[in-house]
């Protein structure tokens, strides 16, 4: 068998309907990248009002950056931060999305300490 | 993109349209109740399916992702933020903050064109 490696198509309609397996979105991998820039950012981090909102859109750049570096041909991504300070309220986060089920997928992580909680959401929608 | 049939009004992201559907759902589905612990998870339930609900019935070519927050307020602060990879000629978000005296509730709304 041989393989051609052919240039990247322009950002136009190439008729692709379905990512190639190797290039899905998979949630688990995902999931580790989104762990690891969490830890990175606010493992010794205490609640700052006004750093948090700093925190909050370096960690979404940082994960929307690894994201792109990972390489999901024709995946457009949202990355959701939430950063939250930890006095015992009560919290509650749903999303629900309408979307191709079979290309579409998302991956989230936590982190907790004394003083802050932290959700990161990503979402990576296939562009057909 | 050159596709001009795209970018037109009624095939568009158009925020205020968005806006006002959230704004809806969320007073449909919370509106003057206070904050109790078992609900939140109905509520947080209830107001992303209906703002999907109504935003699938614009019958535009998007996919959509709702996001919903709800958090008791006691004086702790909260903050959000959101970055996208995507093509923003067609593609769109929208957030809206709402409260009561009781609670914050922050729904973002996603729309990728297809």
């Amino acid at each position: 068998m041989t393989e051609v490696e052919e240039p990247a198509p322009p950002p136009s309609n190439t008729y692709i309907i379905r990512p190639n397996f190797q290039h899905k979105f998979r949630p688990v991998i995902v999931k580790e990248c989104i762990h690891t820039v969490l830890q990175e950012q606010l493992a010794d981090k205490q609640y700052q009002a006004d750093e948090v909102m700093e925190w909050t859109k370096k960690i979404s750049d940082d994960i929307k950056r690894k994201l792109k570096d990972m390489g999901y041909d024709r995946y457009k991504f949202i990355v959701q931060v939430v950063i939250g300070e930890q006095r015992g309220e009560g919290v509650k986060m749903g999303c629900r999305c309408f979307w191709d089920s079979d290309t579409d997928n998302y991956a989230q992580d936590i982190f907790m300490n004394d003083s802050l909680f932290c959700v990161a959401a990503a979402f990576g929608v296939f562009y057909y | 993109m050159d596709n001009d049939f795209q970018s037109t009004e009624e095939t568009a992201f158009v925020v205020d349209e968005v806006t006002n559907i959230i704004k809806e759902a969320i007073e449909g589905a919370i509106g003057g109740n206070a904050y109790q612990h078992n609900k939140v998870n109905q509520w947080t339930s209830n107001v992303v399916e209906q703002c999907l609900n109504q935003l699938t019935k614009l019958g535009k070519p998007f996919k959509y992702i709702v996001t919903c927050v709800i958090m008791q307020k006691n004086g702790a602060g909260l903050h959000t933020a959101s970055s996208c990879f995507w093509d923003n000629q067609t593609d769109g978000s929208c957030t809206v903050r709402w409260e009561n005296k009781t609670m914050y509730c922050i729904v973002s709304v996603f729309g990728l064109a297809i």
